[in-house]
């Protein structure tokens, strides 16, 4: 499913936002490709911070817990992160197909505290993007196909206004990783 | 007269939230501040710099040193670094955290570690190598907890450090007495912090609370000055609850009607 109230443009400006106003940098630092943790000196409380603005700023909820959390919670610990803190082989092969091309650095025996400083701006608008793309076609309340999101970036019923609904962040990471499980049988 | 004039305070983890506020305060009473950050070439570090400059700008001396205090040489060199530059330490401020958020069941052996090692043995660590320093002072030692010490909070394994490090002010009360130490802790209720953020994560109605319930860094950093002031001299191995009266109801309406 997917959604076309909400481009992706409109979408890393509300990124880009945020993370100025969380980290106090002028927007203008930020772009795609920028690594909040490399380039900004983001820390953890930073990303809560960013997540949250961006939670309020679109009704939506942010991932609590990283894809790395989550394959240890469905498959057990160890299946991604090893006795010495290192990604495994396996949690490589993932988050490539995860982040694609986009990081070259991806390495099996790279650190687990390495592994945030891929978050970029870019990879926090397409986290943003796979929730909005969750809307339902049809408003859970009233059944109307009528979503409207006016001059913001609120989501909401455009018959009985009912705010939208969309899937978490974590719901949603829980989903794709099931699915590239069955398809390629990595754990 | 500042009730702290001319004595030394070290603050771990003070480059943010309750740990930067009661930095400021301690440097207010008079006090000469060690800033405690773990990160280096961060954020935190970032804003120890700032906190640094203020702190001069008040006319007290302030030393930053980046130690994570789960390692214990990282914990040798905070306070040998200490001692080199002020020669004396009279104030141990028992502030910095780190945890996930997840209910206790759900915690990964190698998080349920972490927690263990910075929230408890870290605290500790850091409590021993103080003790030579502090005896020579007649010190204090001031360890920061939180309700969760004592109520649920969703997804906080923090609580139980809390818990366990309040029982060890009691025990290092005692223990530390014949050395002229004293050893209390501030125990405070909600304090919009940075770690608060999290919190507000997993307690989806917590920002349906009266806004009077929440507690500022502030009140936290002066209940700490007050238990390194002399005033306080009559007080050792208490718990001091800061929280504007939330722990006192059994039972509150989340919203007024």
């Amino acid at each position: 499913m997917s959604q076309n109230l909400l481009t992706e443009a409109k979408v890393f400006e509300e990124i880009k936002k945020a993370v100025a106003e969380t980290l106090r940098v002028d927007e203008g630092k930020i772009n795609p490709e920028t690594s909040l943790i490399k380039d900004l000196g983001a820390e953890s409380l930073d990303f809560l911070d960013i997540n949250y603005r961006l939670e309020q700023a679109f009704g939506i909820k942010m991932a609590r817990h990283f894809v790395l959390e989550h394959i240890e919670e469905m498959f057990g610990e160890g299946a991604a992160i090893d006795e010495n803190g290192q990604l495994t082989d396996k949690a490589v092969q993932l988050l490539k197909i995860r982040f694609g091309d986009s990081a070259p650095e991806l390495t099996h025996g790279m650190d687990m505290d390495e592994v945030p400083s891929l978050v970029t701006a870019q990879s926090m608008a397409q986290g943003v993007m796979d929730i909005l793309d969750s809307l339902p076609g049809k408003c859970p309340k009233c059944g109307s196909a009528a979503w409207k999101s006016g001059n913001g970036v609120r989501v909401s019923c455009g018959s009985c206004n009912e705010a939208a609904a969309f899937a978490n962040g974590d719901d949603l990471i829980k989903d794709w990783l099931k699915k590239v499980q069955e398809e390629k049988k990595i754990f | 007269m500042l009730p702290l004039k001319d004595k030394v305070a070290l603050i771990t983890g003070s480059s943010r939230g309750i740990g930067n506020a009661i930095a400021r305060k301690c440097a207010l009473a008079g006090a000469d501040v060690v800033i405690n950050y773990r990160k280096a070439g961060g954020s935190s570090q970032e804003q120890a710099e700032q906190l640094c400059k203020e702190i001069e700008g008040m006319g007290r001396s302030a030393l930053m040193v980046q130690a994570d205090i789960a390692a214990k040489d990282s914990v040798k060199k905070l306070f040998s670094e200490t001692a080199g530059r002020f020669g004396r330490l009279d104030f141990l401020i028992l502030n910095a955290a780190k945890a996930p958020f997840k209910p206790v069941e759900k915690l990964f052996e190698r998080e349920l570690r972490q927690l263990v090692e910075t929230n408890y043995l870290g605290n500790i660590f850091c409590i021993q190598e103080s003790v030579p320093l502090l005896a020579k002072s007649g010190g204090r030692i001031v360890f920061i907890s939180s309700l969760g010490s004592r109520f649920y909070n969703p997804a906080y394994p923090l609580g139980s450090m809390k818990a366990a490090m309040e029982s060890v002010v009691r025990d290092c009360a005692e223990s530390l007495r014949h050395k002229k130490i004293l050893v209390n802790a501030v125990c405070g209720g909600i304090v919009r912090t940075d770690s608060f953020k999290i919190l507000r994560q997993y307690w989806e109605n917590i920002d349906m609370l009266p806004d009077e319930l929440f507690v500022e860094p502030d009140e936290i950093a002066d209940a700490t000055v007050f238990l390194c002031a002399p005033e306080s001299r009559g007080i050792t191995g208490q718990t001091l609850v800061v929280d504007r009266g939330l722990s006192n109801s059994l039972f509150r309406a989340v919203s007024n009607p």
